[in-house]
């Protein structure tokens, strides 16, 4: 009897921490972040450019207007000395114009950069645009992919010859003795030269008052638009050591 | 004991392993509204425009600044100046905002912008364009590693017509309206398609005047039975002293895939094509405006499909001959 009731005991003791142990992981797992938004409660969220519950065209034999509602300063209106439109007219659109990069912090891999031997890195560009959107995304780098010191990585001029690459125009870089850095696209509305993995463009370079390079652009009807733009450094024996940095400015615009 | 020991050990562990945070790459993702502002304002007047930035990524340091930009080609994109220039002034009507002031948006917040944009007395009248940036500072840089960090900015584009009568400039001309295709015959161009073709049309128009323009208007194809097919013209503004490929819709440049696509387009024409078809279009700029016209024709016939039937044609022919019984026999 006493046996039976050390064994009852224990059981209870195990069945008691298993239920603790689970009850407690499964509100950890349960717990979640929320942020806060305009409008919105718990079980539903409003997101909105305008409210077109009224958008549209209407027309009398007197007039003929298209306008949205509910946005900021959206539609036509008058008024003494100046006439305002907000928006394209010519769609309505309840998706704002919106721009994303996936990172904005790209470390190339491996690192440290070995000589003959690419490092490579990944971020993802998306472009949200309802309707007839029309956009463009421009790249440049600040300086050059250098360190404090001044020690730069020159840009690309890919593997050289007839695959000679520059800032409009990407060739094939794919030779470990062909050193430089520069960049790839791929995915949606790029450039027609990127037209496989292994083609490269050098960033058009500020410090140089060279153009800002258009990686995407669309003329097209879209609504998520998503490139990946590969980084890659190639550095030769003689490269001195160091931490390369560079800033890449990326902008995103409507057309107009 | 022991047991009680172990269960609390993994217990513990367990735990900690829940609650460790995943770790994400750095994301910036900004938003702005409206994205286009057109403005027609006389001397000495302002008035305000209310934007919103909303920030759908981590936390950022953003900054709002104004450039002039300029048309880079004749496809809508931009050219955004480094310096700006103009008479224009703009200012925020924000009591703790400034323009080119840093300022914190945490994820998921929005932030009003209240632009007031000033003509001064005396502006010249024209047209003056510029871009709203908001720009996300960029991260602090890794040390020790090799690494490129990214400023993202998103814009909004502004195009202001100074007039102090209210009248516009408006000049259009059409500077191609033409078929796309390879067939030369003497250095003349031959707008011969198969049937089964896609046939582009290029239509490009420049404005010679000092205001920007729209058109409105149709594209339409008439085939040898009077039978027609009507397609708008897209009002896509034409800013001044600038060429731009009018669009019209609907087109089948939605979801375009092949040779055809990767040149720009005005209107891709897709369907069985016979005979002789004419384009024509015919573009008005607004109220009391000059109205242009332009045309072109083509002929389109089943090229592929009678090579393919006299082909299979020849071959039966051949075939029948060679499996016939001979005539001598």
């Amino acid at each position: 009897m006493q046996k039976f009731r050390s064994k009852l005991k224990s059981f209870l003791f195990t069945f008691d921490f298993l239920i603790v142990f689970l009850t407690f992981n499964l509100l950890l797992l349960t717990f979640q972040k929320v942020f806060a938004v305009d409008m919105g409660s718990p079980r539903f969220q409003i997101k909105g450019g305008n409210v077109n519950s009224a958008a549209g065209d209407k027309s009398s034999d007197g007039y003929r207007l298209s306008d949205t509602i509910g946005q900021l300063a959206a539609g036509e209106f008058s008024s003494t000395g100046y006439v305002v439109k907000a928006g394209f007219q010519y769609f309505h659109s309840i998706i704002p114009f919106r721009f994303s990069i996936s990172n904005i912090n790209v470390v190339l891999d491996p690192n440290p950069i070995v000589p003959n031997s690419p490092s490579t890195a990944n971020t993802v560009l998306t472009v949200y645009f309802g309707g007839a959107g029309q956009y463009q995304v421009t790249a440049i780098e600040e300086e050059p992919f250098k360190t404090l010191s001044g020690n730069a990585i020159p840009d690309t001029t890919c593997d050289g010859g007839v695959e000679t690459c520059n800032e409009t125009q990407a060739k094939t870089w794919s030779s470990s003795t062909a050193y430089g850095f520069g960049y790839n696209m791929a995915g949606e509305d790029i450039p027609t030269d990127f037209s496989s993995g292994t083609q490269y463009r050098p960033f058009p370079d500020r410090s140089d008052v060279e153009s800002p390079a258009v990686i995407m652009s669309s003329l097209n009807v879209g609504k998520d638009r998503q490139a990946t733009l590969t980084f890659k450094a190639n550095i030769s024996p003689i490269q001195p050591a160091g931490s390369y940095q560079t800033v890449i400015n990326f902008v995103a615009t409507p057309s107009f | 004991m022991t047991n009680t020991f172990t269960f609390l050990l993994v217990f513990l562990i367990f735990n900690f392993l829940l609650l460790t945070s995943s770790v994400n790459a750095q994301q910036v993702s900004l938003s702005i509204s409206p994205p286009l502002l057109e403005l027609i304002i006389k001397p000495g007047k302002s008035l305000m425009v209310a934007y919103r930035v909303e920030n759908f990524g981590d936390p950022v340091i953003l900054t709002v600044k104004l450039h002039n930009f300029e048309p880079k080609d004749n496809l809508g994109n931009i050219r955004i100046k480094d310096e700006f220039s103009g008479p224009i002034r703009f200012d925020l009507d924000n009591a703790d905002q400034e323009l080119e002031r840093p300022f914190f948006l945490k994820t998921g917040a929005s932030q009003q912008l209240l632009l007031r944009i000033r003509a001064p007395e005396g502006a010249p009248e024209g047209d003056y364009y510029y871009t709203l940036l908001a720009e996300a500072a960029p991260p602090n840089s890794k040390e020790g590693v090799a690494s490129t960090r990214g400023r993202a900015s998103i814009g909004s584009n502004i195009l202001i017509t100074v007039t102090d009568s209210g009248s516009i400039e408006v000049k259009p001309k059409v500077v191609l309206f033409d078929l796309l295709t390879k067939l030369n015959l003497f250095e003349r161009k031959l707008r011969v398609f198969d049937s089964f073709d896609k046939v582009p049309l290029i239509f490009i128009v420049e404005n010679k005047g000092k205001n920007m323009i729209k058109p409105e208007g149709k594209v339409t194809l008439s085939g040898n039975f009077g039978e027609q097919i009507k397609y708008d013209v897209i009002p896509k503004n034409i800013l001044s002293e600038s060429q731009r490929l009018i669009e019209a819709t609907p087109s089948a440049n939605i979801n375009c895939s092949g040779q055809t696509c990767l040149t720009p387009t005005s209107l891709i024409l897709s369907g069985f094509f016979i005979g002789f078809y004419r384009l024509s279009t015919q573009l008005t700029f607004g109220e009391n405006s000059p109205t242009i016209f332009s045309a072109t024709n083509f002929f389109a016939f089943p090229f592929k499909l009678t090579l393919a039937v006299i082909f299979v044609l020849i071959v039966t022919i051949i075939i029948v001959k060679r499996f016939s019984p001979d005539e001598d026999d």
